[in-house]
């Protein structure tokens, strides 16, 4: 069986600046991969690449065995391939609720099949909400979230296009330990669920018990992969981290 | 308000006040005047579809009205159509006009997008000021008919059919605000990136919204040369048009179909009365007054006031 995602010799430069080179990268279906580097490695234009907010200059994006290199990004979501932002980026306008309603109209009534009536999508926000323990601030606009419950909305948004990967971009930043792990605790409920989950975060803790798989980079190329414990005693990690 | 509710009270009321106004009132100057301010709903509603709806500043107004009405003017030489004809010819060219604008300044935002639009009608001035056969910039007398298609006089039959637009525009800017797209429109507002991640074809639905917004500026527009039976790029494409078009939303309120109403009756009035009473150069100060007054008390206008009080009882 093919992987859900394939990415092939991936290459993104910005100017004379090689962000990323040569990113080989296969994802299965209901893994939860971990995605470290050290800051400015080409983690969040990894995903900016993948996600189609950035159009890579070179190699190949498979996803679900169909190649989707150019399409634009909510082409992508609606295939599938959801993303939450690193800065929490709200529809500030917008109550929670209706925060969850442009990707539910916009992608699992946009999909052929099923359409959702009205009543059925604002059920359905209302239980994703839920999901999240945000279901009694449904009315509320994103400014009277707290920093965490901010990061849960952007979850239960990317979550709310009914993805079949979801990359989840340094969720916990700035977080404290508790809230690390109620966040950590609805990414496990999401993956099984079924969602397949790529991880991008600086906590090793939450990186280390989280994921069944970790991939490092390291300057714009792929230095490790392979099982959380042995990928983080690669002597070249352990070198990027700590230093010759 | 249901749907079904805003469509009974809103032909209601347009069709009350065709009704008694032309039943009512013979002064003919309130018809002139009535004119005006109805434009300036229609004006202001399109402006806020793209502006307030979507957060894209367009001060190119009076481009896209002054198109309708030079699309008006060419008409009016070539054949003669009836008025209703020429307001959707105005509105198709300037709707081109607007999917044009839309598709060549998609990559600017927030104030680089307003002066691209600002741009946009010293070109298409330009363009008018050099074109002899719309009479380039000395103006062109326009001849209306002799007779208004319907009873009254002429001005009654354009305050007539500008009622109408008027309403079709509220119309249209509310069917937007509770549908699909109007979340759209909102999403990109909020957050351009998220939106198209969360599955909003950005670029299409901001294209939708530059044409729709011309279109109906170009609509408002297209009457005008009858209105004033002599028109003049200077006065067509008057700034004052989209300082009128900007701040209209801006005092009633950006998030709601009724705000640009309220703004535009409310401003449009007070200019119409201080024309006749004071001077007619006391238009833009007053706005400018109303504008910094509205930014200091009520940032999102006077349907953000009732928002802001509704929300507060409800806590």
């Amino acid at each position: 069986m093919p992987a859900l995602l394939e990415v092939g010799g991936l290459g993104k430069r910005f100017g004379g600046f090689v962000a990323l080179e040569g990113i080989d990268l296969a994802v299965d279906t209901g893994e939860r991969l971990g995605l470290i580097g050290p800051n400015g490695s080409g983690k969040s234009t990894l995903v900016n690449c993948l996600c189609g907010a950035l159009h890579h200059d070179s190699g190949t994006i498979a996803f679900d065995g169909r190649t989707i290199d150019g399409l634009p990004a909510y082409q992508r979501t609606r295939l599938g391939l959801a993303r939450s932002f690193q800065l929490p980026k709200p529809f500030r306008s917008l109550s929670l609720v209706d925060n969850l309603r442009v990707p539910s109209l916009y992608t699992v009534n946009a999909r052929p099949g099923a359409r959702l009536s009205p009543g059925a999508i604002g059920e359905r926000c209302l239980a994703l909400l839920d999901d999240v323990g945000l279901a009694d601030k449904a009315a509320r606009l994103p400014r009277d979230l707290t920093q965490v419950e901010m990061r849960k909305l952007e979850l239960a948004r990317a979550v709310a296009s009914a993805p079949r990967l979801l990359f989840a971009d340094e969720t916990m930043a700035g977080l404290s330990p508790s809230e690390v792990e109620e966040i950590l605790a609805v990414l496990v409920r999401l993956n099984e669920q079924g969602i397949t989950i790529v991880l991008i975060e600086h906590i090793m803790r939450a990186v280390m018990s989280f994921s069944t798989r970790l991939v490092v980079l390291v300057a714009g190329q792929k230095i490790a992969d392979g099982p959380p414990q042995e990928a983080i005693r690669n002597p070249e990690v352990e070198r990027a981290y700590l230093g010759e | 308000m249901g749907t079904g509710t805003f469509w009974g009270v809103s032909l209601f009321v347009a069709i009350a006040l065709l009704v008694l106004t032309r039943g009512l009132i013979a002064n003919e100057y309130f018809f002139f005047a009535g004119y005006v301010v109805l434009q300036y709903i229609v004006l202001a509603t399109a402006w806020n579809i793209l502006g307030g709806y979507t957060g894209y500043t367009n001060f190119g107004v009076g481009a896209f009205f002054a198109v309708g009405a030079y699309s008006s003017v060419v008409l009016h030489k070539l054949t003669s159509v009836p008025v209703p004809v020429m307001i959707l010819v105005g509105g198709l060219i300037s709707g081109i006009l607007g999917f044009g604008m839309g598709y060549l300044t998609l990559r600017l935002k927030g104030v680089f997008f307003a002066i691209a639009t600002l741009a946009l009608a010293i070109v298409a001035q330009t363009l008018i000021v050099n074109w002899d056969y719309v009479g380039g910039s000395r103006g062109i007398y326009v001849i209306r008919p002799q007779q208004a298609p319907l009873l009254g006089s002429y001005v009654q039959y354009l305050y007539s059919l500008m009622l109408v637009l008027a309403w079709a525009a509220v119309a249209i800017a509310r069917t937007i605000e509770r549908s699909r797209l109007g979340l759209g429109f909102n999403a990109i507002r909020d957050d351009e990136a998220a939106a198209e991640a969360g599955g909003v074809p950005t670029l299409r639905l901001k294209l939708i919204a530059t044409s729709l917004s011309g279109a109906l500026m170009g609509m408002s527009g297209a009457p005008l040369p009858y209105y004033v039976t002599y028109l003049d790029p200077a006065s067509s494409f008057n700034l004052s048009y989209a300082v009128n078009s900007v701040a209209m939303p801006l005092i009633g309120g950006m998030t709601s179909w009724i705000g640009p109403v309220i703004g535009a009756v409310l401003l449009g009035t007070i200019q119409q009365l201080a024309t006749v009473t004071i001077s007619s150069a006391l238009n833009l100060l007053i706005v400018g007054l109303l504008l910094i007054a509205f930014v200091i008390i009520a940032p999102n206008g006077i349907v953000g006031l009732v928002q802001a009080r509704r929300r507060a009882r409800l806590r």
